[in-house]
């Protein structure tokens, strides 16, 4: 560093009497690396910063045909619509609960198949077990859907084993009961996602060392006492960091399989904020109440986050913020 | 050297980049690119297409074509928020959302007696339903402008009916169905029979369509079984001064709803029909299994074609204009399916205010007015597709099978372009029809032994003869066609009340019988809760006004 400074002469930032711990001085020293990143700073300014400028349509009644500053501005009336309207609050809910369902269930069952399958030995069937459970990831929702929606009619398998079995006398209507959506899209979600999302707490497992299994074992562990002392709290962190992404994305408790299952009979428990925002944004044209949607969905997805970020802080856990 | 090789070099290379500019140049003075977006899903026609072909050479016009995949209102919400127009542009059933958006241009700037007759002459007598109240007007209608007639416009109904498999009318020996309880007395009867078809799949007795706009075949009935022609959403009464209700929350639908519980309970309409989406719908009727529903022809057609061509005749349907008694209805009905010929507003092509050369393009739309590229795109070129006979315009039967064959069509019709243009329908001035299936020989010639022998057994020639004489048309058209995006609140009420038929009729379908009034009452609660009166109203006002234009008092 001192020899490159020789040769060069003095550096800016002295020549500009910087002092040597301010940004402007580690700047200039990390400035290689700087400007590495200029590109996607630049990306992530153009595609996902300034797009946000439209934001203030929310605070219009926009018309597309006339430009943007020319539509009338009408404060916070598209907000104040959304809230009165009991669609828009069943949207609301129904996003919190499916999501709320999908987080429990995105965590309990990947992590369960991981440390069952962890505890199998024979590395030819775990891994065979492994892939048959997450090739489903691969599948397209509409596929997917379309497979339940054959599975759960009236005439389809499991119609038929309940029927035949004596469980139910008459075919239960799985896809036209309000009280049954919620629960079918998160057991769906588990259906395709299990066994991808299991797979990182299971290369998570694999990094304990095996001296630990070993000692507990010495100590009279069994299977089970080993899976609870050893083996979660092996991926304690691992779970900490995803726990805090997945409750960023709360919000998100899908678009896909909402629109395509959701017929009209289920719409006040399958309508999501993103098919509310869908449903009035594009197909109805109004573009203002639409992103006042989308704005209210962000504004609470950005809240979520950084108190579950918070809440990890203060549990002693590692931060992602 | 190196100079003498730049000096060489340098004058290829800019030869070789000019080459692919100057062949482009040429071209663009030869024919124009009109781009063109079609609402609907269709095939591109072939590059080798024998109309288009005549059409570049005598206009100088080449087509570049994107058709509808997905949802339309989607599509169209996507194009609009982006002002992504092509230069022609069809949005079919949600035409007045490009409308509303500013996407056309107003054709009457265009459009003169002297610059266009032809169009003129085509729009003038129904310019007061056309125009709007600016006295602009976005789209030449693509169907609905007869000449020389009065007659309904087909030889079979294309619109709303109940419909039955025939081989269930040939099972109860051809009997005449008038009303709603016959006809679903008679459905439960034959499925009490014959609980599987021939091929041994379970019939199904009476299916419903709930999806999206398709919806209809849910909501539309009632209006239908109290003896009106379709209105859309609402009912009108033409000798109550135009009284204007929505006519699926009164006691009167009731009747219908409650016949559908009671069907439901026994059987013979599944709970699968609630939640199944057109494909799966069209992919039931074309097994054969479905017994009976209320549709639009045009809607239900593909199923129907696809039994047709599997030589299912006996499973193809008739549609029946079915009648409340007058004890449903209280008062004494009369049937009224069919309604005197309408122009079919705001449907086909409107000019995008993308469009480089709106005057070329209405020039164009004026040519292809006349009779002569009149008669090329309903019938051909003579020789090839149809051919004459003392004046007589014919078809041999391979002819008009070529026509009914989307493979041939795509190679030898410019139909994905003019289907959505201002078209001639009714009579030539020689007495021919304009459309070849409306031709009286044409018709018959096409026409299979089956349903030759099922219309005889009933003494009848067409199918359409089942239905009563259109009545005539009421001076505001159909209601179907007023333009709500107008008004945001009657939109936003005719949307909600919508979403709560689509919600909660086949909750009332699906009630226990005890519980039926209940539900009803609740529904009925719902849908004056969104209120459906502001959709009412609107529409009440708009139909009082169109008949004060039309009619001047």
């Amino acid at each position: 560093m001192r020899r490159a400074k020789a040769s060069t002469g003095t550096a800016l930032p002295d020549r500009l009497g910087l002092s040597k711990h301010s940004f402007w001085h580690t700047l200039w020293q990390q400035r290689q690396l700087a400007f590495m990143s200029v590109p996607m700073l630049l990306y992530i300014f153009l595609f996902n910063y300034f797009p946000l400028w439209g934001w203030i349509t929310a605070f219009m009644d926009y018309k597309p045909v006339l430009p943007l500053l020319e539509n009338k501005w009408v404060g916070l009336e598209n907000f104040k619509w959304l809230f009165s309207r009991p669609e828009f609050l069943g949207a609301v809910r129904n996003t919190f609960a499916m999501a709320a369902i999908n987080l429990v269930f995105g965590f309990v069952f990947p992590i369960l198949l991981a440390l069952f399958l962890n505890e199998i030995r024979r590395t030819r069937f775990k891994r065979t077990v492994q892939t048959v459970t997450y090739l489903p990831h691969f599948l397209s929702w509409v596929i997917v859907v379309g497979i339940a929606q054959t599975m759960l009619s009236s005439t389809g398998a499991i119609n038929q084993l309940l029927v035949s079995t004596g469980i139910v006398s008459r075919p239960v209507f799985f896809l036209g009961e309000g009280r049954y959506f919620w629960w079918l899209v998160g057991f769906i979600h588990i259906w395709k996602e299990c066994g991808w999302n299991s797979i990182i707490y299971l290369a998570a497992m694999t990094a304990i060392d095996p001296g630990q299994y070993e000692a507990a074992e010495m100590d009279g562990a069994g299977r089970f006492k080993k899976m609870w002392y050893i083996s979660l709290p092996g991926i304690r962190s691992t779970f900490m960091v995803l726990l805090i992404m997945n409750i960023g994305y709360l919000m998100e408790a899908g678009f896909e399989i909402q629109y395509l299952m959701g017929q009209n009979v289920v719409m006040d428990w399958s309508q999501t904020i993103d098919i509310f925002a869908l449903k009035y944004g594009i197909n109805r044209g109004q573009y203002s109440r639409a992103i006042a949607a989308g704005i209210f969905k962000s504004i609470v997805s950005i809240a979520l986050m950084t108190s579950a970020n918070f809440a990890a802080k203060r549990l002693g856990e590692d931060t992602l913020l | 050297m190196k100079k003498t090789l730049l000096r060489l070099v340098l004058p290829l290379m800019l030869a070789v980049m000019m080459l692919p500019a100057l062949p482009l140049s040429v071209v663009a003075e030869e024919a124009l690119t009109v781009t063109v977006f079609v609402g609907e899903p269709r095939d591109q026609p072939t590059s080798d297409n024998k109309v288009f072909k005549m059409i570049e050479e005598e206009f100088g016009l080449k087509f570049e074509f994107e058709f509808l995949a997905g949802d339309l209102n989607e599509t169209l919400g996507v194009k609009i928020a982006g002002q992504d127009y092509a230069d022609l542009m069809d949005g079919g059933n949600y035409a007045e959302k490009l409308i509303e958006a500013g996407a056309f241009i107003n054709l009457m700037d265009y459009i003169s007696e002297e610059e266009t007759p032809n169009i003129y002459q085509h729009v003038e007598p129904y310019l007061k339903r056309l125009l709007n109240e600016d006295g602009e007007l976005f789209i030449i209608p693509n169907y609905g402008r007869y000449y020389n007639t009065e007659d309904y416009p087909m030889n079979y109904v294309n619109g709303p009916a109940f419909f039955l498999q025939k081989k269930v009318l040939a099972w109860d020996n051809y009997p005449m169905i008038k009303t709603m309880d016959e006809y679903f007395d008679l459905i439960e009867r034959y499925v009490a029979a014959n609980p599987t078809n021939e091929q041994g799949q379970p019939n199904e007795g009476f299916a419903i369509l709930c999806e999206d706009w398709r919806a209809f075949c849910l909501f539309n009935p009632v209006q239908h079984l109290m003896g009106r022609p379709n209105d859309g959403d609402v009912i009108v009464d033409i000798d109550d001064n135009y009284k204007t209700e929505a006519y699926c929350i009164q006691d009167y639908a009731k009747h219908y709803y409650q016949k559908l519980n009671e069907m439901f309970h026994k059987g013979l309409i599944s709970q699968d029909t609630f939640v199944m989406n057109y494909d799966q719908y069209l992919a039931k009727i074309s097994s054969g299994t479905v017994v009976g529903m209320f549709d639009q022809y045009w809607n239900l057609q593909n199923g129907n074609d696809a039994l047709r061509a599997a030589e299912m005749f006996d499973s193809t349907y008739q549609g029946l204009p079915l009648i409340y008694t007058p004890e449903q209805a209280g008062k004494e009905v009369e049937e009224h399916y069919l309604n005197g010929t309408v122009i079919n507003v705001n449907r086909g092509f409107g000019i995008s205010v993308n469009a480089e050369h709106p005057e070329r393009l209405v020039q164009f739309m004026e040519k292809m007015l006349s009779d002569e590229w009149q008669k090329m795109i309903w019938w051909g070129i003579e020789g090839e597709d149809y051919y004459m006979e003392d004046g007589r315009f014919l078809r041999t039967y391979e002819q008009i099978q070529d026509a009914a064959n989307m493979v041939w069509r795509n190679k030898n019709s410019a139909y994905v372009l003019t289907n959505s243009m201002a078209k001639k329908q009714g009579e030539m001035d020689d007495g021919n029809k304009w459309d070849p299936m409306v031709q009286p020989e044409c018709y018959f010639l096409q026409m299979n032994d089956y349903d030759k022998a099922f219309l005889e057994a009933y003494g009848m020639q067409r199918p359409l003869d089942f239905f009563n004489d259109p009545i005539e048309l009421a001076p505001y058209g159909e209601a179907w066609q007023i333009d709500v995006t107008v008004d945001q609140d009657a939109n936003d009420a005719k949307l909600g009340y919508q979403d709560v038929q689509r919600k909660m009729l086949p909750q009332v379908i699906m009630a226990a019988p005890e519980e039926f009034d209940a539900k009803w009452d609740e529904y009925v609660a719902a849908a004056e809760a969104v209120p459906v009166s502001d959709f009412v109203d609107f529409m009440q006002e708009s139909i009082l006004e169109l008949v004060e234009q039309v009619t001047g008092n």
